[in-house]
């Protein structure tokens, strides 16, 4: 059955009766929703797994915009107030499926893009995510989840105007999570998922799925990959010449004093 | 990706169909439909029949129930954000009571189910093929009651045992009126088209759920029996539970 999308990145506004049959969503589904996009801010997204130095880069990124006045908003995966007790309580007691683990996340999500991504976006604002719902789509099917019920579940979330998928090998990758961060917690190292007993191997492990993962959406997700091994300030530099030549800037800077209140 | 015949589509993440028997009994109506007091009549009735008995309802997860009474309180709470919060409570209760409760062959009666999650938030505009994928990896239920009264009987009843109505089941979030008993009426007219949607493809079986407790309670008992095989169906309520028979 083919997905037909009713309303641009939001499931909330039509109602049209459908059977309870389960609904076949192909890969990368969202991107029929691309030419509806329908606000004037953009959605500059980075994703990667730990180590990769995406944060670095949106950082400096955002660093960058900063000082030339742009109007921008700065996000994180995982952060929004109101579902983060449910998430410690969840982890600390080890009560989390990989469903529930998985819709936790989701209800985070929703919150954040509910109140903040889509109002700043029909405000006309750049807004910078660091990590967006691959991270999910990445982290939950190497749990088990299935890729079908988790590309539903995120529908409503906007498609971003760039994604920057950073790339880095795994060792490279989990070296620099294990020199600056020597404790790795329950769920991060994956142990939920009976990979090895001892907690570096089942992250390392834990990590290759996610990556597997990621490369899997290079394609049907349209990633600018980028390469995470070369020297910061390079691919600082590649960083800002894509979001330039693909996004329009001059939407986004500071609004000169009009001549009336001067 | 394997199908579960157990569930609507896909299977749990861990969980495979072979190994469970028991029974899900799942009873649905608004509040004020009499659903709690059926449920702790039925709970008694299957007891003193041999059968071990969970239940299950709204809002009951150890994982998340306190975090969803805290978000209602808010009011900065949106629509998906509730929607979802309810489907992790209900996943967290079918995974860690439902499905533990059948693999011991009990009989689980839920008093709701996630048909109440989808027709309330449908009628908030979500969409219902989005609800639909959501709940894909629900257990079907052997048999699902629908316990249907009139909005305005509903009406009375709660005001009568609690003098007050819920925020949420009134629909006040939704600004249909002001008037705190028209919001009521109008919100339950629209739970009750998204739950007449739901009825044929899900197999309800509505009964009415203004007639006695004992009819109702009669006709219950008639079905659930033929289901799980119980001969004899004559019930008479504890003294404990004497006071719900009327």
């Amino acid at each position: 059955m083919k997905w037909v999308c009713l309303a641009p990145y939001s499931p909330m506004t039509a109602t049209v009766s459908t059977p309870a049959a389960p609904i076949e969503l192909p890969r990368g589904a969202h991107e029929l929703l691309e030419p509806a996009r329908a606000y004037p801010g953009a959605l500059v997204v980075v994703e990667g797994i730990d180590g990769s130095g995406k944060s670095t880069q949106l950082y400096l990124l955002k660093r960058w915009l900063e000082i030339g006045g742009y109007r921008l908003h700065f996000t994180e995966w995982n952060s929004s107030p109101l579902v983060k007790s449910a998430t410690r309580r969840g982890k600390q007691r080890r009560l989390l499926t990989p469903t529930t683990f998985s819709l936790l996340h989701a209800a985070d999500f929703a919150d954040r893009c509910e109140r903040q991504i889509l109002p700043l976006l029909h405000g006309g604002y750049l807004v910078l995510a660091d990590r967006y719902i691959y991270t999910a789509f990445a982290r939950d099917v190497a749990r088990g989840c299935s890729p079908r019920w988790l590309r539903n579940l995120y529908r409503f979330a906007p498609v971003p105007d760039i994604t920057f998928y950073f790339r880095a090998p795994l060792d490279v990758a989990v070296n620099r999570i294990m020199s600056g961060r020597p404790k790795l917690k329950y769920y991060e190292a994956g142990m939920d998922l009976n990979l090895s007993l001892d907690r570096a191997e089942s992250f390392r492990i834990f990590q290759g799925r996610i990556l597997a993962q990621y490369d899997e959406m290079i394609e049907s997700d349209r990633f600018v990959v980028m390469d995470g091994t070369l020297p910061v300030n390079k691919l600082q530099k590649q960083m800002r010449q894509i979001v330039k030549s693909r996004i329009d800037l001059s939407r986004f800077a500071p609004k000169k004093a009009s001549r009336v209140s001067q | 990706m394997a199908r579960s015949a157990r569930t609507y589509g896909l299977p749990l993440p861990g969980v495979t169909d072979e190994e469970f028997g028991g029974s899900l009994i799942v009873i649905e109506g608004m509040d004020g439909s009499g659903r709690s007091t059926q449920i702790s009549l039925l709970t008694e009735w299957l007891e003193s029949e041999g059968f071990a008995v969970q239940t299950m309802g709204l809002r009951r997860s150890g994982l998340v129930a306190k975090d969803i009474d805290a978000l209602l309180a808010e009011n900065t709470i949106t629509r998906m954000t509730v929607t979802l919060m309810y489907a992790t409570d209900f996943y967290d209760q079918l995974e860690h009571r439902i499905i533990p409760a059948l693999r011991s062959d009990f009989v689980v009666l839920a008093d709701r189910y996630f048909y109440t999650l989808i027709a309330r938030a449908a009628a908030r505009g979500i969409q219902r093929d989005y609800l639909n994928g959501l709940y894909e990896m629900a257990l079907r239920p052997d048999l699902t009651f629908w316990l249907n009264v009139r909005p305005e009987a509903a009406f009375e009843r709660e005001f009568r045992k609690s003098h007050a109505i819920s925020y949420w089941e009134s629909g006040r979030d939704m600004s249909l009126s002001n008037d705190l008993f028209q919001s009521f009426i109008l919100y339950q007219a629209k739970m009750k088209k998204e739950f007449e949607a739901l009825a044929e493809p899900h197999g309800f079986i509505a009964m009415d759920g203004e007639a006695s407790v004992s009819r109702v309670n009669a006709e219950l008992r008639r079905r659930i029996a033929a289901h799980l095989g119980i001969q004899r169906t004559h019930y008479k309520p504890s003294s404990a539970l004497a006071s719900l028979w009327r």
